[in-house]
């Protein structure tokens, strides 16, 4: 019975994962990713190991591929278009190395195989809650620590990398009359064009660089 | 059926399968979400081997690491999501060939 539901975890676990790489829209990328993952916590739960799974569903195919979701709609990538093949010469190596992995693989598989392990029964706690809860907070409290460091971090980490800057630098000022502006300090993607631009007052300046400014003290609010 | 339990080199060999795929996404992929799909699926295909391990031989340990595996894995996605979306700013695509500052 175990090894059915292996059988067929597995194979949609590696179904889910060719797809992912075989698509070249990233959304649908991202589904098939989601499948890899429920697949994976459904073999967590048949190695007696529920608290896993559930952190499985809830951070990964949760939390963190909404997240990749939510970038992949905001940026509204394009699909991959198909480009010719570069080092054609490679492949026959590639296919060497390939084949010398594989039998380096299958020959560890193979001892280990012989070993012959054999999984406990539904007796044993260790993948409960309580053992789980137990060890992380006496004999690995150092980690865990650590981690909410980590987190800290990646935190600032990615709000200072998401952050929009100025539309400026912060060398350009705004002076009132007559402005003439490099287009390349006006537009920050137009970074190879250096046409001239002319306003004659502040609020056309303002208003050609995307900054919000009234000079006119009643219209401010 | 006796034969038909899994045996731990099951799992192992399931494990090196997802982790050559991501592996082999990561090198095929020029798309840099894509990617960093693929870099998810080759820490889930770690993380398998640590459950296999931590359940067959009855230590715990093996379940805490998958733990802060996936505290990294978080952090991770949120870091790397926000250089993908300074890239992005910055370039207007994802192409990661097109981002070759740093080549030499």
């Amino acid at each position: 019975m175990s090894g059915l539901l292996f059988i067929l975890f597995a194979g949609l676990a590696i179904g889910s994962a060719i797809a992912m790489v075989a698509q070249r829209n990233p959304l649908y990328s991202a589904i098939s990713l989601i499948g890899v993952f429920i697949a994976l916590a459904s073999i967590y739960v048949t190695l007696a190991a529920p608290f896993i799974a559930a952190v499985q569903v809830i951070v990964y195919a949760g939390a963190i591929m909404v997240l990749v979701i939510f970038v992949i709609m905001l940026l509204n990538v394009e699909q991959e278009e198909r480009r010719p093949r570069r080092l054609r010469f490679l492949v026959p190596a590639a296919i060497g190395m390939a084949a010398i992995l594989i039998a380096e693989t299958a020959f560890i598989l193979y001892s280990v195989h012989a070993a012959g392990a054999k999984l406990p029964g539904p007796t044993s706690d260790v993948g409960l809650t309580h053992s789980i809860g137990v060890n992380l907070f006496t004999a690995y409290l150092l980690p865990f620590e650590i981690t909410s460091v980590l987190l800290l971090m990646a935190i600032v980490g990615a709000m200072s990398l998401a952050r929009q800057t100025n539309l400026l630098s912060s060398t350009a000022r705004v002076v009132p009359g007559a402005q003439v502006l490099a287009m390349d300090i006006v537009k920050r993607r137009g970074k190879e064009d250096l046409t001239a631009i002319e306003t004659e007052t502040t609020d056309e300046a303002a208003h050609l660089m995307g900054v919000d400014f009234q000079s006119d003290p009643e219209k401010r609010e | 059926m006796e034969s038909f339990e899994p045996q731990l080199s099951w799992y192992l060999a399931l494990s090196a399968i997802l982790f050559t795929i991501g592996a082999a996404g990561v090198i095929i992929k020029r798309n840099a979400i894509a990617m960093f799909m693929c870099i998810e699926l080759m820490l889930n295909a770690v993380n398998l081997t640590f459950i296999a391990f931590s359940s067959f031989f009855q230590d715990v340990t093996g379940q805490l690491f998958v733990f802060i595996v996936m505290t990294v894995a978080a952090a991770e996605a949120a870091v790397g999501l926000g250089i993908i979306i300074a890239i992005f700013r910055n370039r207007e695509s994802l192409d990661v060939d097109e981002a070759s500052m740093l080549k030499l």
